[in-house]
């Protein structure tokens, strides 16, 4: 949206959108409108979630975003700093801000795997990643991404949300928002969590924060009932909860007689159509039984360590297949070494989540490729932060958090593969060569998905609110082929 | 097209209104009262606002939809008022009751019903982003803030005059003589989210600030003030240096990171001055005569005895620091070399003897550790302010430390500390043992303070003023856990005290109760005497008075930093690090020329937002009264006169009635402020009893019913499903206030939170079973079924409630454990009050849709349990049971019309 020219006819928002709404205005308005009335008189889409065209043509049609919660250390995975070996147990002058505060000098903690260069691009991958690094010529490495906070609770929100603010939806939300669902019978916005529990602020990496609570993640369960409230009641059959909502409906139907240009009163009706087939259609969408045994193998159901996430990212392929626009899956819950928030022993917090997610991830990528889905797909791997190559504390291998520098990758859905964008300082604390924001990465993902990340907006608070903030953002061209 | 209709209805009436002042945007011109227009059909007239309706209706040629039923009308107005079904009782009565003035009857019923404020409530706490925890990682509980929500309801529900609410609110704190709940009205200031772990705390603070401010602008004033943090606004013209003029009214406001603190209950105060000078006297009488005994013997010894009593009581004596003997960084020990480090800016201030050092919450001084087996520690100290910590928790690791070696776990450590009633506490760790005074002592005097420790036995005794009072049995290991001992806060990172502490001394034993009596009471020989004192009557004596308690209670309030605010700038691009030119408090200067802003100063605030509640609440602001005017049409005519009800600028709407919204804003002052008396003026117009019956003429010319030719249906509000369906089933519990509740939490949902073990709480089924406004309301975590239908997210002010049609809805209402749950007891309910299917069913529709069951509906029920029954095997108890859930899931329970 932009902000002036809005001279017809009055002065609100409201007509001024109008006005412009033949194109892109006219994406999502529908929402803000309809909250206070506006189609009560009879015309109204299909809901808010139903499709809607993008602002360009797509490069890509879904998103999976691998969330590695807590923050995985970039110098001990896909950035590679052959200084710091020698500089091992050594204190050196550096200036660094994390959870520790603000320090000058700190005590290198050398890398503790080595890295080798991988496929016809010769990338550099640690050998926390050897499945991974076989992909490495689909994939785009950012190295020079930063964050506006160290800390876990305002930096998980920045990364999901694009503000360190509480209140502000997530990219999921703004998706859904912007295109709506493809498929009414899935929920167009998926989160899976740890089994060790959710990521701190819980819900708040998900919420739809001012938009309507239609917006938010689902949470995607990949066992028992998949998602809230979605299975039959224990001791009623699909059979007999039909003849209950044909009994329903028929109720509604002699309401809605006599109120029949109440479009609001239709709507609910049908909400219940789309639950009952949503009842059906997610628990097909989840079931790994038509999967074939190879299939599973690739993605480690095979092995206790990597089978749960493994799992995660077959059901997000799967769901991927069925027009779901965006899912999230987390690596980490919790606190402490539930996730990748390595304090205390480096290696083992980092053998432990590197082991559980290196097969499933490069099974993801490849499975993709295989099905093209890749094409359409557009994965991103990391955190909400990195972390320091110094320590934190005065023995021990852990790491600070570190936000002024730190690695993600992509793949997929039109980002040019076999490349790395940006660069840290040769101790890998902070960017230095073409430094960007989170904002930057989420107008990227926004971009390739059709929507323009300057107009996409929702007007609230006497503002078009846009996920980029204020300012707008630009797509990293680099990445984009 | 619907729009360009609607634009040129609203736009046309606007040339006719605002002509005159073309320049000046409609919301920033004087409140104007038009007589009401005249109109051909007086009949429908009930009170002005239908003139104004009505008249805007007969020049477009339409006639108002007819008059609603009385059992439609009656469910209108009882979830309008309180946000309930009425009951089939209330419905028989209204039905039959012929009187004209039946139905104001009813109207003044609801109005003192309490439920009423129940239901208001919930409108005010989404405008103030009311929530019970402070986000992020933490997402930390706000201690107390439930008192706030309580607050709310009982101003409604006495009818607080709206200019009061408003002004307890945002200054309550600085009125004279401010009661308990003039401060917990203040909570206002605590409600929102807050960072306890921030990037940047500077800039968070203003965060906060700037929330609050916007808050005020938005719920009072209906301006959108945010665009103007960073930048003029675009549209109105509010500028950036305005915007923060309007922010240096807050800036004096201490950071919420406090939480709750203690304060006298209302009247205690003067009860507990009178018993305590009753105290004093008699205290002061045994204290002079042990005074007069100690003289007498201490004077009869010989030098050369005096002299060695003095030496063996300094052999016991390891570190002392008597005050005046501190430098900018060091206090000295005047017995040996275990000098203190000061960090921060302890000063030296008029102490109990000579100098004393004065602490100011952020600065301590650090000793090396001094005692680890048997031991006395023992000072003066003298305060005002309360501690850190909460009335009814002894761990003195929770309060502001005075002599503090704690060691976080359960380890050899121990410390001293002054709480949140003024309550001094102490103790030893592995295991935890705490001993506590009584409160009060943060009355601005000198006490002493004393804490023994004997390791052969565990024994801890805590002494105030020369009494014991109390003492319990720990650790009999060494202490030797604390690496240093940290004095004036708890270890780094922990809460620091306020106040002075003087004659603090480190013996190697536990001076008994007659040695501390002397130390504390000054006698002369000090401790050298005590022994010799041991059986003096006054001792029990004073051990047996009781110092008086101030009863005291724990609010969620406001405070300042002191009297004098820091001086405000302009904060470039909204960012606090760069400082542009100073700024002075001030008001908007779009609403009218600029008044001065006069604030005075209270004895303990800048009174700055005492100036700005005034402004808002004078008469002749032009915004208060329409906003509020506004707001009570939108929440009984389901969209305000002017929809977007939190911006009233150039960015909002413009109002669809103009002259009716400004009479109405007149009538607000009328009526002497009474958000009742304009209920009953609203909800008796005949615009309000018209039907939601659509007429093809207007449909089509104003589907959106600008003109308000009918009535709109709503989708009920959260609360009021979840309210509604508990109130159908008979279970649901009208008590009012109190801590919030905790319906029970899926396991699924629970499991999305990073402690799922501790996400939420547990309530009994009656207390599961309260209204909706007193459910736990968690940031991090949301009740699934109020957040699906749509309930007000928490993070920032909502002025219009999403009302969405989702399918996830359909699943809860369907699948879910409480609509489950629920319908079973409806079935129940059903069971019991009637006798056969037939008359279950008729009394189950009765119950959800609160009219006269028709024909066909029960017939079909009776259909479906049938088939129920015949095709699914069901009994008829569960056939009736699924009955009842469908009958929850009605468009026509969950609809208004």
């Amino acid at each position: 949206m932009t902000d002036d020219g809005n001279t017809f006819c009055g002065r609100t928002r409201r007509e001024f959108l109008w006005q412009t709404g033949a194109g892109f205005t006219s994406l999502g308005l529908v929402d803000a409108l309809s909250r206070d009335g506006f189609f009560a008189g009879g015309e109204r889409p299909d809901g808010p979630l139903a499709p809607k065209p993008p602002h360009f043509p797509p490069k890509a049609k879904a998103c999976i975003f691998l969330f590695m919660y807590g923050g995985p250390s970039q110098v001990d995975t896909f950035d590679y700093k052959p200084k710091l070996y020698g500089l091992d147990g050594k204190t050196i002058d550096i200036d660094t801000k994390g959870r520790g505060g603000s320090k000058n000098q700190g005590r290198v903690v050398g890398p503790k795997w080595n890295f080798r260069q991988y496929g016809e691009c010769g990338r550099y991958v640690s050998d926390l990643f050897p499945n991974v690094a076989r992909c490495v010529d689909d994939m785009a490495f950012l190295h020079s991404m930063y964050a506006e906070s160290p800390l876990h609770g305002s930096a998980m929100l920045m990364m999901n949300s694009g503000r360190i603010l509480s209140g502000a939806p997530c990219l999921g939300s703004w998706v859904n928002y912007g295109l709506g669902t493809e498929n009414q019978n899935l929920p167009g916005f998926v989160v899976m969590l740890d089994q060790s529990g959710g990521p701190i602020s819980g819900a708040k990496n998900w919420n739809s924060g001012y938009m309507p609570a239609v917006y938010q993640g689902t949470v995607l369960r990949p066992q028992g009932e998949p998602i809230l409230d979605l299975a039959v009641p224990e001791g009623m059959t699909v059979r007999e909860q039909r003849r209950l909502l044909d009994a329903l409906r028929e109720q509604n139907d002699a309401h809605l007689a006599t109120r029949a240009d109440d479009s609001n009163l239709a709507a609910r009706i049908s909400s219940y159509e789309l639950a009952f087939r949503m009842q059906a259609h997610a628990p097909e969408a989840i079931d790994l039984a038509n999967e074939s045994a190879a299939t599973k193998r690739l993605y480690g159901l095979d092995d206790a360590r990597t089978e749960d996430f493994g799992r995660k990212c077959l059901m997000a392929r799967r769901l991927v297949e069925r027009g779901v626009r965006f899912v999230q899956i987390y690596s980490g819950g919790n606190h402490n070494d539930h996730n990748w928030d390595a304090h205390g022993d480096l290696v083992i917090n980092h053998e432990k989540h590197a082991g559980a997610t290196d097969r499933p991830i490069a099974a993801l990528l490849a499975d993709l490729k295989q099905r093209g889905l890749l094409d359409s797909t557009i994965v991103v791997w990391g955190g909400e932060f990195g972390r320091q190559p110094t320590a934190e504390y005065a023995e021990g291998t852990g790491r600070d958090h570190d936000s002024a520098g730190f690695t993600m990758w992509l793949a997929g859905g039109g980002i040019r593969p076999g490349i790395a964008v940006g660069a840290t300082d040769e101790l890998g604390y902070k960017a230095v060569e073409k430094p960007f924001h989170v904002k930057h990465l989420h107008a990227t993902i926004l971009t390739q998905m059709g929507l323009d990340p300057n107009l996409l907006s929702f007007f609230h608070a006497g503002l078009g609110q846009r996920l980029v903030g204020t300012e707008g953002a630009f797509p990293i061209r680099e990445l984009i082929a | 097209m619907a729009p360009i209709v609607r634009c040129c209805v609203v736009a046309a009436v606007f040339a006719a209104f605002g002509a005159a002042q073309a320049d000046t945007w409609w919301a920033y011109r004087p409140v104007r009262r038009d007589a009401p227009p005249a109109v051909l059909n007086t009949k429908w007239v009930q009170n002005p606002i239908d003139a104004f309706v009505l008249a805007r209706l007969e020049a477009r040629g339409f006639s108002p939809a007819a008059a609603a039923d009385r059992q439609t009308l009656l469910r209108r107005v009882t979830y309008g008022l309180i946000g309930l079904p009425p009951t089939a009782a209330e419905l028989a009565a209204f039905t039959a009751d012929t009187e004209p003035d039946a139905y104001e009857r009813v109207v003044d019923r609801l109005l003192t019903s309490p439920q009423y404020g129940v239901k208001w409530a919930q409108h005010w706490l989404d405008l103030v982003r009311y929530a019970e925890t402070d986000g992020y990682e933490r997402d930390r509980k706000k201690p107390f803030v439930w008192r706030y929500r309580d607050w709310v309801v009982d101003a409604l529900n006495r009818d607080m005059p709206y200019g009061e609410f408003l002004q307890k609110q945002l200054a309550g704190d600085e009125l004279p003589a401010a009661t308990v709940a003039d401060l917990v009205a203040t909570g206002f200031y605590r409600l929102g989210i807050w960072d306890d772990e921030p990037t940047d705390a500077q800039q968070h603070r203003y965060d906060d600030l700037d929330s609050i401010a916007d808050t005020t602008a938005r719920s009072t004033l209906a301006i959108s003030m945010g665009c103007a943090r960073c930048h003029d606004h675009k549209k109105d013209p509010l500028s950036h240096r305005e915007y923060h003029s309007f922010l240096a009214f807050f800036e004096n406001v201490r950071p919420y990171d406090l939480g709750a603190r203690a304060v006298p209950v209302d009247g205690a105060k003067e009860r507990f001055d009178a018993e305590l000078a009753a105290f004093t006297a008699t205290r002061e009488r045994a204290v002079s005569g042990l005074r007069e005994r100690a003289a007498t013997i201490w004077n009869a010894l010989p030098a050369v005895q005096q002299r060695e009593r003095l030496e063996r009581a300094r052999a016991d004596l390891l570190a002392s620091y008597p005050g005046e003997r501190g430098s900018a960084t060091q206090v000295l020990d005047d017995v040996g070399t275990r000098h203190g480090a000061i960090e921060g800016q302890v000063v030296q201030v008029a102490g109990h003897r000579g100098q004393a050092l004065r602490f100011d919450g952020d600065d301590h001084f650090v000793l090396p550790t001094l005692v680890r087996d048997s031991f006395t520690v023992s000072f003066f100290v003298r305060s005002d302010q309360p501690g850190a910590g909460r009335g009814n928790d002894t761990r003195w690791f929770t309060g502001s430390g005075l002599v503090d070696g704690e060691v976080s776990g359960i380890v050899a450590d121990w410390g001293i500390a002054w709480h949140s009633d003024g309550r001094v506490v102490a103790g030893t760790g592995d295991p935890e043992t705490f001993v506590a005074s009584g409160p009060g002592h943060h009355d601005g005097q000198w006490h002493h303070v004393a804490f023994t420790r004997e390791l052969a036995t565990g024994r801890l005794a805590l002494y105030v003023d020369g009494v014991m009072s109390a003492e319990a049995l720990g650790s009999k290991a060494p202490l030797s856990s604390p690496p240093r001992l940290v004095v004036g806060r708890m270890q780094p990172g922990g809460r620091g005290f306020r106040g002075d502490l003087d004659e603090l001394e480190f013996h190697g034993r536990a001076l008994t109760a007659a040695e501390v009596a002397a130390l504390a009471l000054d006698l002369p020989g000090g401790v050298a005497v005590g022994a010799d004192l041991a059986n003096d009557a006054a001792l029990p004596q004073l051990s047996a008075l009781r110092r008086p308690d101030l009863a005291m209670v724990d609010v969620l309030a406001v405070s300042e930093l002191g009297t004098q605010p820091p001086p405000s700038f302009v904060h470039l691009r909204g960012s606090v690090h760069a400082k542009g030119p100073r700024v002075e408090p001030g008001f908007p200067s779009m609403l009218g020329a600029a008044a001065p802003v006069h604030a005075a100063a209270t004895s303990h605030s800048s009174g700055r937002r005492t100036a700005l509640a005034q402004w808002i609440v004078d008469p002749a602001n032009v915004l208060t009264w329409r906003v509020l005017a506004n707001r009570l049409w939108q929440h009984h005519f389901g969209r305000g006169l002017v929809r977007s009800s939190n911006d009233f600028g150039r960015l909002g709407d413009l109002p669809t009635h103009p002259e009716l919204l400004d009479w109405l804003a007149t009538e607000v002052l009328a009526r002497g402020q009474s958000l009742q008396a304009m209920h009953r003026l609203l909800v008796t117009s005949s615009t309000y009893r018209m039907s939601c019956d659509a007429a093809p003429l207007p449909l089509a010319a104003d589907p959106l019913n600008d003109l308000f030719w009918r009535f709109d249906r709503r989708r009920l509000t959260a609360e009021e499903v979840r309210d509604s369906i508990l109130a159908v089933t008979g279970t649901l519990q009208m008590e009012l206030g109190g801590p919030s509740v905790y319906p029970p939490m899926p396991k699924d949902v629970l499991a999305t939170a990073s402690r799922p073990d501790e996400a939420w709480g547990e309530s009994t089924p009656q207390q599961a079973a309260r209204r909706s406004l007193y459910v736990h309301v968690k940031r991090s975590l949301a009740e699934p079924l109020l957040a699906s239908f749509d309930r007000a997210d928490t993070d920032a002010s909502c002025p219009v409630r999403f009302a969405t049609v989702q399918p996830t809805q359909a699943l809860t209402m369907l699948n879910g454990d409480f609509a489950q749950g629920q319908a079973t007891l409806l079935a129940a309910r059903l069971q019991r009050e009637a006798a056969d299917l037939r008359a279950r069913l008729q009394l189950g529709l009765a119950l959800v849709t609160q009219r006269d069951p028709r024909g066909p509906d029960v017939d079909r029920l009776l259909a479906l349990a049938a088939d129920l029954q015949r095709d699914h095997g069901r009994s008829e108890a569960e056939a009736l049971q699924r009955c009842c859930l469908v009958l929850l899931n009605c468009n026509e329970f969950l609809f208004l019309d």
